[in-house]
């Protein structure tokens, strides 16, 4: 029933694809959480996947740096193209995958460690650099997060004690630090204050310019506000994908209209 | 009608006198085991205490300094022992354990040993160490208390950790980090307080452990800290000295019991007060 | 600060990535094999107690279990006084700690106010970590001559004439005995018990209990006919948790059991345990077969244990629904 539009959900296609997502299928055990699903990840734009609860959105964007292999029982069909190589594949390092696409989470989830080593954790994993360097690269992080001004003479507090803003500001810059291609934002805004949710807000406005951004969120307003493309994802399959919008403004299928008008029942 | 209805109002309130007696008792038993022990560890309290060795039998005064040094010794090596067992059997069973099924047999086997008698481990630790080398040994002592000590080391970590949080784990991965360095460098610093907790709690509960070193560190009257040497320990001594017939021994063994005794509740209460202000924060 | 580029940054990954791959392996198996140590002692002490005691079984052979004889001058050897002590303390001990921890149970989980249910709940558990050797002085300085006199004539009366019952009573009221030994092992497992059986109490779904005080039911009967059932699995567990510590404990029992290694009618009678038998007898044993008896003796008790306590976890377990075999 999707076939038909398929070639038009895969786009924007080509060279300009960070992901490409093909034929997607998705398993908890025996549920099938995704089906199908194909579509392309913009290079260097924000991508937003919103739908009622359970459709799958999160589900989706754990595919993407393979977070759900840590879990027995769960495993993903199809294809994912990164850099024309396939996610999925048994032989893809897994460590190498999420260091090349970063993740944040609903949740602050700062490492039990100083706000220094929560960005230097990550760095040193892959990158051997002296003192001064990771000094440079944990200023350019948390400046990138729009955190240094707060955070700067405080460096070697714990990470916990920041507010739960800020702790969220702080998980980006860990994110960001390890220079990663593609973000994932798993509804990074839904613990958090309306203030602080404005400034994650602005924030990703300015990371796309350098990052691909994939985000999921229950908010459509945020989606609106933020994103170039959305994908509204109902019953683990993806009913349409456009420029965010045409998705807004007019959408073609009528289950994503009644979505974001309210008017789903 | 009515009647069946005062028969079962009465039958409730017997039920829920005879419970508040059954805790009365309970209550009534841990202060009367803990007035006697002070009143009577009180009197044996003093300065020689602590700097003077166990008495020969029949003589006066005297202390417990031998074997206060001798128990602080053979904690320490079997805490230095069972504490990295512990913790590391601990991170297999939370990290590997929910689908091995030799994790969860481990699991079942540990949750056994929490309990199994100590004498025996005492035994064991006869036949495998003190009969092949031929020699009560302050070692020997050790080794049996971390015997002992390892299946509560083992459990607590096991289950702090699992008390961490899907995402913490899950953010630690996604940064691209080894599961090695996600375990020691971010779940387990997470419930650092936690596992401390479970070895303080494993060091109280073989703090009192007679059993296991009758026949392992046996004990010495003398002041030793040769630890391949046969070891005054204050478990043994109270032993010795409670069942004597002499009032000297007799009054040391009480003083013994409230020095153990006392360490024992301390660390029990300190880590329930310091965890409850956990969960409030 | 410029950004890498991206294929440097590849090669540079490749080699980090097989370095954790290896790291990774060699965490698993080396965390394995601490997980590892606890099972090995487990066989170990099986192994190491049953060669110690071979002489002592090729002698003597099953009936070891069964002869009622202790004699180091004679040379013979045989664990019936020392099973029947060992069992009839625990048994005793269960009947007279199982009731009042089921009432401190309900107490904890039903009529306690909520301000109260931490200290007194803390107040029971410190119960179970006062070390065992305190239970025992505590029961034989304290416990033993506040029972021989106040205790134990009173019962000789009231109960001394009662056919087959009279003779659990009869002999010297000597305070160190049996029965002395049962109370203080019940005082020792009560907490063992308590604590499993709040546990498995709070396992109640509230909306049953909700729905059975809705029908007008009285706390007991909540208690009788709701959360008794419902947890029926857990508290036998639980039961046989005390079982398993009461078979195995040591220093409280060997200061007011008595030592006699004999099988006495009486409860008021010194007899032995196991556990005691071999924390008198060891240090001292000779080698042969006394010793090789002594390790026998272990080796009844810990398969016993080993027994009751592997029943117990395994319906503990099932009943918390936290993972067991």
């Amino acid at each position: 029933m999707l076939n038909q539009s398929m070639p038009d959900q895969a786009m924007p296609a080509g060279e300009d694809a960070a992901l490409q997502v093909r034929n997607l299928d998705f398993f908890y055990g025996d549920f099938k959480g995704l089906s199908n699903v194909n579509l392309d990840i913009a290079h260097k734009k924000v991508t937003a996947f919103i739908g009622p609860s359970g459709c799958g959105k999160s589900t989706l964007l754990r595919t993407f740096n393979r977070m759900y292999d840590l879990y027995p029982g769960q495993r993903a069909e199809g294809q994912i193209l990164f850099h024309g190589k396939n996610l999925l594949d048994k032989g893809q390092d897994v460590n190498l995958v999420r260091a090349k696409i970063g993740m944040v989470f609903q949740k602050p989830t700062p490492f039990p460690m100083t706000i220094y080593e929560n960005i230097a954790f990550g760095v040193r994993l892959y990158e051997r650099m002296s003192k001064s360097a990771m000094d440079d690269r944990v200023e350019w992080a948390l400046k990138k997060a729009a955190l240094w001004g707060e955070v700067k003479d405080k460096l070697q507090q714990s990470g916990l004690s920041l507010s739960g803003g800020q702790q969220q500001r702080l998980c980006i810059a860990r994110a960001v630090a390890v220079k990663p291609e593609i973000v994932l934002l798993d509804e990074p805004t839904s613990a958090l204050d309306p203030i602080s949710t404005a400034k994650i807000e602005e924030l990703i406005n300015e990371l796309k310019s350098d990052y691909t951004i994939a985000i999921v969120t229950h908010n459509m307003q945020q989606a609106a506000r933020i994103s170039d493309y959305t994908a509204f994802m109902y019953l683990g399959e993806l009913v349409e994908f456009n420029e965010t919008a045409t998705i807004f403004m007019r959408p073609e299928k009528k289950q994503t209209e009644d979505y974001i008008t309210g008017r789903f029942g | 009608m009515m009647s069946l209805y005062t028969r079962r109002i009465w039958i409730n309130r017997i039920g829920i006198t005879l419970s508040m007696l059954a805790m009365s008792l309970g209550l009534i038993a841990l202060l009367w085991i803990l007035w006697t022990l002070f009143s009577k560890g009180f009197a044996a309290l003093s300065w020689d205490l602590f700097t003077q060795d166990t008495p020969a039998p029949g003589s006066e005064g005297g202390g417990l300094r031998n074997a206060i040094v001798g128990s602080g010794l053979i904690l320490l090596f079997s805490m230095l022992i069972s504490t990295p067992i512990g913790i590391l059997a601990g991170i297999y069973l939370a990290e590997f354990g929910r689908v091995s099924k030799f994790a969860s047999f481990t699991r079942f086997m540990t949750d056994i040993m929490l309990s199994a008698p100590s004498i025996v481990i005492g035994l064991f630790v006869y036949a495998l160490f003190v009969a092949t080398t031929g020699g009560f040994s302050g070692w020997a002592g050790s080794l049996a208390l971390a015997l002992i000590a390892i299946p509560v080391v083992v459990r607590t970590t096991e289950n702090m950790l699992k008390l961490v949080p899907t995402s913490l784990r899950e953010a630690a991965f996604a940064v691209g980090a080894p599961r090695w360095q996600v375990s020691l460098k971010v779940t387990l610093r997470a419930v650092k307080s936690g596992v401390v907790t479970g070895v303080l709690l494993a060091m109280a509960r073989i703090t009192g452990e007679t059993a296991p070193l009758l026949f392992t560190a046996l004990n010495n009257q003398f002041f030793s800290t040769n630890m391949a040497e046969p070891m005054g320990n204050l478990p043994v001594v109270i032993f010795q000295f409670a069942l004597s017939p002499y009032d000297n021994w007799v009054n040391l063994a009480w003083g013994g019991a409230l020095l153990i005794a006392f360490l024992v509740l301390a660390v029990n209460i300190a880590v329930r007060v310091v965890f409850r202000n956990k969960d409030k924060r | 600060m410029s950004e890498p580029s991206v294929t440097a940054g590849i090669d540079l990954h490749a080699r980090q990535v097989r370095k954790f791959r290896l790291q990774d392996r060699f965490f698993h198996h080396s965390t394995q094999l601490f997980a590892f140590v606890v099972l090995a002692t487990l066989v170990g002490i099986l192994a190491s107690l049953t060669i110690e005691a071979w002489p002592s079984l090729k002698e003597f052979g099953p009936s070891f279990l069964w002869t009622n004889i202790w004699s180091v001058p004679d040379d013979e050897y045989g664990a019936l006084a020392a099973i029947y002590g060992t069992v009839v303390t625990s048994v005793l001990a269960l009947l007279i700690a199982v009731p009042i921890s089921f009432g401190i149970a309900l107490f904890l989980t039903e009529t306690c106010p909520v301000w109260l249910r931490r200290p007194l709940g803390t107040a029971i558990e410190l119960l179970a970590g006062i070390p065992s050797i305190v239970y025992g002085i505590w029961g034989l300085f304290v416990f033993a001559p506040l029972f021989a006199e106040y205790i134990q004539p009173p019962l000789q009366e009231w109960l001394g004439d009662v056919p087959v019952i009279g003779s659990w009573f009869s002999g010297p009221p000597i305070g160190v005995g049996i029965l002395t030994a049962s109370i203080v092992l019940s005082l020792m497992v009560i907490p063992f018990i308590a604590s499993v059986m709040r546990d498995v109490f709070e396992t109640v779904p509230h909306v049953l209990k909700e729905s059975a005080y809705g029908m007008g039911c009285t706390t007991w009967e909540v208690v009788r006919s709701v959360v008794l059932p419902y947890t029926r699995v857990g508290v036998i567990g639980g039961i046989m948790l005390g079982l398993g510590r009461a078979l195995g404990e040591t220093m409280a029992v060997t200061f007011v059991i008595g030592n006699a290694n004999r099988i006495n009618g009486s409860l008021f009678a010194p007899g032995t345990s196991i556990a005691s038998t071999l924390a008198n007898e060891f240090g001292e044993a000779d080698p042969g077969l006394h010793i090789a008896s002594l390790f026998a003796l272990g080796l009844v008790l810990f398969i016993i244990t080993f027994v009751v306590l592997a029943i117990s976890r395994w319906l503990i377990s099932r009943s918390l629904g936290s993972e067991g075999l």
